[in-house]
This record gives structure tokens, C-alpha cells and sequence, in this order.
């Protein structure tokens, strides 16, 4: 059994999207990730939740592990800022799953990797899908136990 | 032989104030390069390693870590904040404060781990730049590390290769100083960037508004953390007192903090930072080839026929030349090769002389300053501002960093002069 045969989720923003737009597809998309393409379809990159998190607050407050005392409307500025960025300002380097992966493998790369879903590529290297976490595991208990 | 030392160390010296490669690989490289060319045996490269200075460094990062989740130092920023009242001079004075005080309590590089995110944060809520207050801080630690044994690298491998030099000892000798210095610069600093640090009267009393105890009374173990924390500060005053080297009252009070204070212990060691320890084990190996070789006796020689064996002059030669090579360099490194050099011209038993060990801690520390990648701190402040897409550059940190160390030096110069020789 390859990525072939487990349904992929067509979710992708192109490389010229806003950050904005992007969060918009990430949230209709109901996936935790999204690929982000070039003209050609190829992946440039992966637009996950935490990239849509933390580019709407300042980058250091990844550093701060204390911060309960801070007042709601605190530190909000930044998200107004980040809506008309470009997306690949936000995205992260992707690592891509081709689509004869087996099974085996894409297990182990999901846990080696902190992304709730992966890009699979096709073998012309163009975008197919993406393979979310959740699905991918469902697929393997259907196949296991027939239902 | 003596030329291959040379080269390897220069070489992997220069690499590392270039930072291309990760300075713990050039100098683990270093020392596997001097081991397998003979420069240096088996034997002599484990006995090159200063164990005493390792065990102190990790004890201190275990109680530091442990200490860190109470919120006791986002605590102690944030009264800082308040208490400047919306004054810039008093912002910078008392970041300032805490920052060196810090410093010389645990260690300047931890203390602006902990202090640089809090600041940007806090910049961020007053609406003023991060960067100068940044750039006090990074100086602030150099200099009040340079006060106690365990504040800065540079007197960690000093106070552990000199025996005859107590914890007290720093204290008495070089916290008056660092005092002075400190006041000194922060003053110049705090002039420079009035303008820039102009904090708007509604941002003040926001931050009035802040609870910033908050945390601390949502932590766990805050009060052992603290107990043990202080304790072993209170431990190390004692230590000739109590006959333990500092590296053991370090690594007890991280063990009592284990004992205490942690739930996990493989979490607990995570804060261990291997890197660091790595990074010494590699130097101390490279400067035992070197004294393998002669070269530390060459160079000890050399610097006494400069200076014709006066007193003076080898002490203030040892100053500047230390901070001018902590300053291209990184004082660590240069503070390895340096103390063999200090201990060959310096008189041993009873008529011990402690002056030429103040010089170069003076000069290590306080170079620290001059440049982005002379101090380990002011690498770790960079890193920090790098993440949070605030860049400091190279030249904009030389700026600061030449007035800052000229500044100190000239202090530290009198201060030997009248109080010391």
C-alpha cells in the first residue's frame, strides 16, 4: 500500500496569497497544514496553524515562557501588520511525501515531524495533495480491520 | 611541534571570531587535530581538562534551570519596569542593575537568556526600542559578571585554576570596580539613548496596571527553587570556610535542587547546555597541547621581557592585551591560553600575588564588551534579537562596544594603579 491509494486533501494556497488569504484556506481547508505553490505548481512551502499563530504576535514571544500577567488586548498590534504580508513570509520549509511512499514510511515521517499534514508530490514533483495526520491513521485502522 | 600547536590554535581561534562553524565543533575539532598529531598524548589531554570548571558550569546551569520556571526572573524585569515610572534613566539604570546583579549571581550568559526576552516584550508594551536596552544589558553583564567568581567564563576558569583564590576574594577585589564601572557606563549609555527610550505616559501606567507576581504564585516549587538558589549563593561566600571548591558547592546545591525541585530528572537535565561544556573541554585540551609544546612558556618569557619584569607594567599589559585579545577573539578561549601565561609570571606560595589575576580577569571580562563576538553573552543577546526579527549588526554593536571597553579599562587602569599596585 502507497499514498496512491489513501485520499488526499487538495489544499493549497498559491506563493503570491496574503497572509491573510492563507489563513482563510488553512481554516476552510480544516486541515492543520497547507502547501503553498509556485506558477507551476511545484511546493515552495508548508503554511501550518502555529505559522498562522505565531505571525500574529511578535516573534520573541516564543522566547517568553511567562506571561500570564499580561492584559488581554496586550501585544495585538502585530496581527494587523501580518494580514497583508505575503504568506511566504510565514511559511516553513516543507517536506515533501511522494506519492509511492509506502505506508511505513510516511508513518515514521509524521512521527519525526511536528506537522499535523504532510504535501505529497506526484512523480512529475507537482503538488497532489495533502496528507493530513488524523486521515492517514484512519486509513491504516480501515485497512487493518476492514470497516 | 611547537608551530603546529600554534597553527591549530590560531587557526581555530580565528574561526571562531568568524563564526562560519559552531565554535564547539572548531574547538572539539582543534583538540582531536592536536591529539592525533601528537601534539598532545592521551594522558595529557585528560588531564588537560579542567573538571573543577565543567562541574561548576553544570551545577549552575541545573540550579538556573530549575530556578527559571518560578517566574521569580520575569518577576524581578517587570518590578523594573514599573518602578522606572516611565523615566528612561531609570529604566536603563535599573535593567542596569538587575541585569549585572544577575550576572554575578549566576552567570552573565544566563542572565541574558533570561533577561533579553523580558526586555523585548517590555519595550514592546512601553512602545520604545528594544535594541538600547538590549545593548545595556549585554553591557551590564559583562561588567557585573566581572564581579563574582561564577559571573563571567573568564573568572570561572580562573577562580578554579587558581587556588589560592576565594569566591570572597572576587568580591573584595573586583566588585568595587565593577560597581564603579558599571555606574559609569550606564550614566554614558542612558545619555545616549534619552531620546530613544522616551516612554509615553499611557504606556507607564499600563504597565503599573500589571500584576507581575502573577506567575510566580501559579509556579510550583517556588520557594525551594529559591532556597536552594540562595543557599548555594550563600554556600559559595563560604566555601574556604566549609574547604569546598566551588565546583562542589555548585553541583550540591544542583543536586539538592534535583532532590527538591524536580519532577523529572531527564527534563531537568536538558538544561545542562552540552554545547558550552563541550566547547571548554575542546579549549582546554588545545592550551594543554600548547603548554605540551613550550609555547605558554615562550610567550610567558616574551611578555616578561616586554616588560622588563616590572610589576606594573606586566599587570597593565595584561589588562589591555587581554581585553584587546578577548575583543578579536572570545574572552573564553583567550582566558584558556592566557592563565598558564599569568600563572608562569605570577609568584606562587607565600608570597602568592594576586594582582596579575585581577588584570586579566579585568581585562577578559570587560573586553567581553568591545565586540558582538567577544563574550558569550553578547552572542546569546544577538541570537535572541535574531529570533525575534530584530537584528543587531556587527558594526552597530562595535559603536557601543569600543566607547564601553575603553571606558571600563581606563576605570579598571586606575583602579589597579591606586588599589592594587
Amino acid at each position: 500500500m502507497t499514498l496512491r491509494d489513501i485520499t488526499l486533501v487538495p489544499a493549497s494556497v498559491p506563493a503570491t496569497a496574503t497572509f491573510r488569504e492563507a489563513a482563510t484556506a488553512l481554516r476552510d481547508s480544516g486541515l492543520p497544514a497547507i502547501a503553498v505553490l509556485d506558477a507551476e505548481g511545484h511546493v515552495e512551502g508548508l503554511f501550518t496553524d502555529i505559522d498562522l499563530l505565531e505571525g500574529l504576535f511578535p516573534a520573541y514571544l516564543g522566547e517568553l515562557k511567562h506571561t500570564s500577567f499580561l492584559p488581554d488586548d496586550a501585544l495585538t498590534e502585530r496581527a494587523l501588520e501580518a494580514a497583508d504580508e505575503r504568506v511566504t513570509e510565514h511559511m516553513r520549509k516543507a517536506r515533501e511525501l511522494e506519492i509511492e511512499t509506502s505506508t511505513a514510511h510516511a508513518a515514521e515521517r509524521f512521527l519525526h515531524c511536528e506537522e499535523g499534514a504532510l504535501p505529497v508530490v506526484g512523480d512529475d514533483d507537482r503538488f497532489v495533495g495533502m496528507l493530513p495526520r488524523a486521515e492517514f491513521s484512519l486509513a491504516m485502522l480501515r485497512r487493518r480491520t476492514g470497516s | 611541534m611547537e608551530l603546529v600547536a600554534i597553527a591549530i590554535f590560531v587557526v581555530v581561534l580565528a574561526l571562531i571570531a568568524l563564526e562560519w562553524v559552531h565554535r564547539t565543533k572548531l574547538a572539539l575539532a582543534g583538540a582531536a587535530l592536536m591529539a592525533i598529531l601528537g601534539v598532545i598524548d592521551e594522558e595529557g589531554a585528560i588531564a588537560a581538562v579542567d573538571w573543577s570548571t565543567l562541574g561548576l558550569l553544570a551545577g549552575m546551569m541545573i540550579i538556573v534551570g530549575l530556578t527559571e520556571p518560578t517566574g521569580v526572573f520575569t518577576y524581578l524585569a517587570l518590578r523594573v519596569a514599573q518602578l522606572s515610572n516611565g523615566s528612561a534613566l531609570r529604566l536603563v539604570f535599573l535593567l542596569a542593575g538587575v541585569t549585572g546583579l544577575l550576572s554575578a549571581f549566576l552567570d552573565n550568559l544566563t542572565a541574558i537568556l533570561l533577561i533579553v526576552p523580558i526586555t523585548l516584550l517590555l519595550a514592546d508594551l512601553l512602545r520604545v526600542s528594544a535594541i538600547p536596552l538590549v545593548l545595556v544589558e549585554v553591557v551590564s553583564s559583562n561588567i557585573g559578571g566581572t564581579a563574582t567568581l561564577i559571573g563571567d567564563p573568564p573568572n570561572i576558569m580562573i577562580g578554579t585554576a587558581v587556588k589560592e583564590l576565594s569566591f570572597l576574594d572576587f568580591i573584595v577585589n573586583l566588585a568595587p570596580v565593577s560597581l564603579v564601572t558599571l555606574v559609569t557606563v550606564t550614566a554614558g549609555l542612558a545619555f545616549a539613548y534619552r531620546k530613544q527610550l522616551r516612554v509615553p505616559p499611557e504606556r507607564a501606567a499600563e504597565i503599573a496596571r500589571i500584576d507581575p507576581a502573577r506567575d510566580m504564585r501559579e509556579a510550583v516549587y517556588v520557594k525551594r527553587s529559591l532556597a536552594v538558589l540562595l543557599g548555594t549563593i550563600l554556600a559559595f561566600f563560604l566555601h574556604t570556610l566549609l574547604h569546598l571548591e566551588p565546583a562542589v558547592v555548585a553541583l550540591t546545591g544542583a543536586t539538592v535542587m534535583l532532590l527538591v525541585a524536580a519532577d523529572d530528572v531527564e527534563r531537568a537535565l536538558e538544561r545542562i547546555e552540552w554545547s558550552t561544556l563541550f566547547f571548554f573541554i575542546g579549549l582546554f585540551v588545545m592550551v594543554g597541547g600548547l603548554e605540551e609544546r613550550g609555547v605558554i612558556d615562550h610567550v610567558a618569557e616574551g611578555l616578561a621581557d616586554i616588560t622588563g619584569g616590572s610589576r606594573v607594567a606586566e599587570t597593565l599589559v595584561i589588562l589591555w592585551g587581554a581585553a584587546g585579545g578577548s575583543a578579536l577573539v572570545d574572552n573564553i578561549p583567550f582566558t584558556a591560553a592566557m592563565i598558564p601565561v599569568v600563572d608562569t609570571l605570577s609568584p606562587s606560595g607565600e608570597s602568592f600575588d594576586d594582582v596579575r589575576w585581577w588584570a586579566l580577569a579585568l581585562g577578559a571580562c570587560f573586553g567581553g564588551n568591545a565586540t558582538l563576538v567577544a563574550a558569550a553573552a553578547n552572542v546569546a543577546a544577538a541570537g535572541v534579537l535574531d529570533r525575534a526579527h530584530q537584528p543587531i549588526s556587527f558594526v552597530r554593536f562595535l559603536a557601543v562596544g569600543i566607547p564601553v571597553t575603553i571606558v571600563s579599562l581606563l576605570i579598571a587602569t586606575a583602579y589597579l594603579l591606586v588599589f592594587q599596585l
